[in-house]
């Protein structure tokens, strides 16, 4: 990579990154430029910061959209073509927004002799989505991940932060109708919220 | 995690020796009661040992023992009996997991509703509640009972010592349990040959992988010239169905910090590293925790127990890239690099991390040197075979009835492992095979499942040790659907930097998927064999040169099932869709139409109540049917 990165003028990258934003368009919380600056401030270092920094940021907005990549480029003092070469290679980063409800269907090998993949047309059949894609609503978003080593519970899926095992197609049509469900009463309870405050 | 230290007084000072000794001297019999735990034995004070290992915690181990001492307090049992959050036990199926000391009775499954009669009626009462407990049908049809259960009583653990025995965010338990002994010998009574010696003697090699002879590691970091040197701790466990390391780590991290720390004085560097990868948030909770801890005990910082030796260990975190786990690879990505690979030489133990002389060793490998410095290498050389010594742990799982984590000694059969731990398979189908060593490994087929487990003989069958995922297949498995799932992984994982990982495997898959699909050529099983053996000579790095293993032992002990594809279109095991024949049962059938929407060939014609059938010729063996189905009426043949 560092080698493109040199080979590349200043106003080739910005073309690139130019690309690459239009595509996303999605306003950015402006707080994510403040996290970079207070984590760059609590930790001294080098080059060596990045994979932590890129790990907090993507923590705190869900994704590290092309700006922020920019950035964090700037004040760690690299290229931005490096941070976006350290950004597409490892698959626990991502640069479009994930739903509510992260659904992330187990692939390893015990979850695969246990018929994963079944586990996981489903899930996407009852969405309507494919892996790596988010509902329009941006409620769930669907991806496979490489064992969560619950292979005790084969197969398995997280959602969010939780295990979820030894699955079934009717257990997963459960779960789905019951996400939406508290979706669904978080949406009301917030518009509720927000009503009363109109009121006032 | 709570800590359990009153035992010790809950002090938070700068520990020195006679404090450390002190702690043993105070806990020891504590810890010693739950080793010695068995049926009859006197209870003065009981404990409950709740499994707070990462499966049981997703099973709801923690609201479990939250019931158990609210109901120990509402009762006034607290000065008889208490909950002590322990990490993985091994038995993982059967969570979330409950150990009664002394009596030794486990009870597997423990929901809320058990866990309050457990207080109210065992701890109590002093009744064991028989249905409950965790039995097994012995050979003789008997009835066998918690440590009885083979599972327990065939293990031999090191590595696994503390795991499932104390509470891992208490350094006083971990201290009572021997910890930091080892570390005394080494500050003040060993040199640091000798403690090579020692190694090197024991026979310890390697767990990661490849079964580098561990202490001829040290010694190569220790004469490399330099003046930092930095001490690495690979908790990257890439393997898909492998987790020992991270049940070492969120059971006993304080055993790898201690080693870690002895290495440091050893080789003589003042740093270590930890890198563990991002899906495991709860190890790294607990190996921050315990860092924390050590920290302000000065058991790592400055002066170490006042012998003037500096060190100190820092988590890096990964981000979700397989090939992180080769060594290389994994410093580029401490370094803040894309984790790629370079060619060795110059190894790490000269050129680690930023060029500097480097240390790098697995979770396991690491947990098993302070009982070696302590024991002696005589005591762990005495076990295993001639080449591999001492213990291995395995992380069983797939078609097995126990899954869970074993550990064993080396030269035990596989056969032993699968039929006597693991209990055997679950649906009752012939085992067939089990894969030891995840992508980079092979298969060991049924016929071969007696030969004794160690580097060599693993080796000898196509298949490697690795870092011990054995996951067990029975007939409903297909190897060629499971050649070509690791073949998906492999290029899914390759970095991309040499052409023969990047173009070979993929072009390796694509022929895979096209026997799975029922377009295989004849001549493909030869071209799989002759792409292998170029990709395996001439890859950059160990997942390029490994990356063909499990599509070449495959085809060496199933070439039969690859040829039944290619030549009769027929999957024996009934698991590629594609060569599948899709029927309706009747009497299952309700005819909910869940299948007609779902079918995109329209294949699919019936009435609303009425069983449906399916057109042989528009279907397009998609399956799509299949998991539609909300009554299983679908049949896959
Ligand atoms: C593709 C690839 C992946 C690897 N993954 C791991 C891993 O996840 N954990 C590990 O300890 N070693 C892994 N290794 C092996 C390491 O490169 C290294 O040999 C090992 O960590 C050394 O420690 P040991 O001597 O204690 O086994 C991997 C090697 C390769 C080629
Ligand atoms: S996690 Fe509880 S037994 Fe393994």
């Amino acid at each position: 990579m560092s080698t493109v990165s040199s080979e590349l003028s200043e106003q080739g990258e910005r073309a690139f990154f130019g690309a690459c934003v239009q595509g996303g368009g999605e306003p950015i919380d402006p707080e994510a430029y403040r996290i970079v600056d207070r984590w760059i401030e609590r930790n001294p270092g080098g080059r060596e910061r990045l994979i932590p920094l890129l790990h907090a940021v993507q923590e705190h907005l869900g994704y590290l959209p092309f700006p922020v990549q920019e950035y964090v480029a700037e004040r760690l003092g690299l290229s931005p073509i490096e941070v976006y070469g350290v950004v597409s290679f490892y698959h626990f980063f991502t640069t479009t927004p994930r739903g509510r409800y992260q659904l992330k269907v187990c692939m390893g090998t015990a979850c695969f002799v246990n018929n994963a993949q079944t586990i996981c047309d489903v899930v996407g059949d009852l969405l309507g989505i494919g892996v790596g894609e988010v509902t329009e609503d941006r409620l769930f978003s669907l991806e496979q991940v490489r064992c969560i080593g619950a292979c005790g519970l084969a197969p398995a899926m997280m959602v969010n932060d939780e295990v979820h095992g030894h699955l079934t197609p009717n257990a997963i049509r459960k779960l789905v109708r019951r996400l939406k469900a508290a979706a669904r009463k978080e949406r009301e309870a917030r518009k509720g919220e927000a009503d009363g405050e109109n009121e006032q | 995690m709570k800590t359990n230290s009153e035992a010790a007084g809950d002090s938070r000072a700068v520990l020195d020796r006679a404090a450390l000794a002190g702690i043993r001297e105070a806990v020891r019999p504590v810890i010693e009661g739950r080793l010695a735990a068995r049926r009859g034995a006197e209870p003065v004070r009981r404990e409950v040992l709740v499994c707070h290992g990462g499966s049981c915690v997703s099973c709801h181990a923690v609201p479990v023992a939250d019931v158990m001492e609210r109901v120990i307090g509402e009762r006034g049992l607290a000065d008889r009996a208490r909950v002590v959050r322990v990490g993985c036990m091994g038995l993982c199926d059967a969570g979330p997991l409950v150990l009664v000391v002394p009596d030794g009775v486990y009870y597997p499954r423990v929901n809320e509703s058990l866990a309050r009669r457990i207080v109210e009626e065992h701890l109590g009462a002093g009744t064991v509640l028989d249905e409950a407990e965790l039995t097994w049908e012995g050979p003789g049809g008997e009835v066998l009972r918690s440590r009885e259960v083979p599972f327990f009583a065939r293990q031999l653990k090191i590595a696994l010592r503390n795991c499932g025995v104390i509470d891992p965010g208490s350094l006083e338990e971990y201290v009572a349990a021997d910890g930091y002994r080892a570390l005394e010998k080494v500050l003040f009574e060993m040199e640091p040959g000798a403690v090579l010696d020692e190694l090197k003697r024991s026979g310890l090699r390697g767990r990661g992988g490849a079964g580098f002879p561990a202490g001829l590691k040290w010694q190569f970091v220790r004469d490399a010239r330099g003046d930092v040197r930095y001490v690495v701790c690979n908790a990257d466990e890439g393997d898909p169905g492998a987790f020992m390391d991270r049940s070492i780590l969120e059971g006993d991290p304080f055993s790898v910090i201690e080693a870690m720390t002895i290495a440091g004085r050893v080789i003589g560097s003042n740093q270590g590293y930890v890198y563990v990868r991002a899906e495991y948030p709860l190890a790294i909770e607990r190996l921050g925790a315990a860092l924390d801890r050590a920290r302000q005990a000065g058991l790592l910082g400055c002066d170490i127990l006042g012998s003037g030796f500096d060190f100190d260990v820092e988590i890096r975190i990964g981000a979700g890239a397989f090939v992180c786990g080769e060594e290389t690879a994994l410093m580029h990505s401490i370094e803040g690099k894309r984790g790629m690979p370079r060619p060795r030489p110059p190894f790490p133990a000269q050129k680690g991390l930023w060029n500097r002389p480097t240390l790098l060793n697995n979770v396991e490998t690491w947990a098993n040197v302070p009982p070696i410095l302590l024991r002696g290498a005589e005591w762990y050389a005495a076990i295993g075979t001639a080449r591999s010594k001492g213990t291995k742990v395995f992380a069983l799982a797939g078609a097995v009835r126990n899954t869970g984590l074993v550990e064993v000694p080396m030269g035990i059969s596989l056969r032993e492992v699968v039929e006597e731990l693991g209990g055997g398979i679950r649906s009752g189908l012939p085992f067939k095979a089990a894969q030891s060593g995840g992508p980079s490994g092979g298969c060991v087929p049924a016929s071969a499942a007696d030969v004794p487990v160690d580097y060599e003989s693993l080796q000898e069958l196509g298949a490697i040790m690795g870092s011990g995922g054995l996951i067990v297949m029975d007939e409903g498995t297909c190897m060629v659907e499971l050649a070509r799932f690791f073949m998906e992984f492999i290029v899914d994982e390759s970095c991309g930097k040499c052409p023969p990982c990047r173009i070979g495997n993929r072009v390796m898959l694509n022929v895979l998927e096209r026997i799975t699909r029922g377009e295989g050529r004849e001549e493909d099983l030869d071209l799989l064999e002759r792409l292998g053996d170029h990709i395996r000579t001439s890859s950059l790095c160990g997942l390029g040169q490994t990356g063909p293993n499990p599509v070449l032992s495959t085809l060496r002990h199933f070439r039969q099932e690859y040829e039944v594809h290619v030549r009769e279109r027929r999957c024996p095991a009934g698991q590629c869709r594609a060569l599948l024949t899709y029927t309706i049962v009747e009497e299952l059938c309700n005819g909910c139409h869940a299948c007609t929407k779902a079918c995109p060939a329209g294949a699919i014609a019936g009435e609303l109540k009425h069983v449906h059938r399916i057109d042989q010729d528009v279907c397009i063996h998609c399956g799509a049917c299949l998991n539609a189905c909300p009554t299983g009426a679908i049949e896959a043949r």
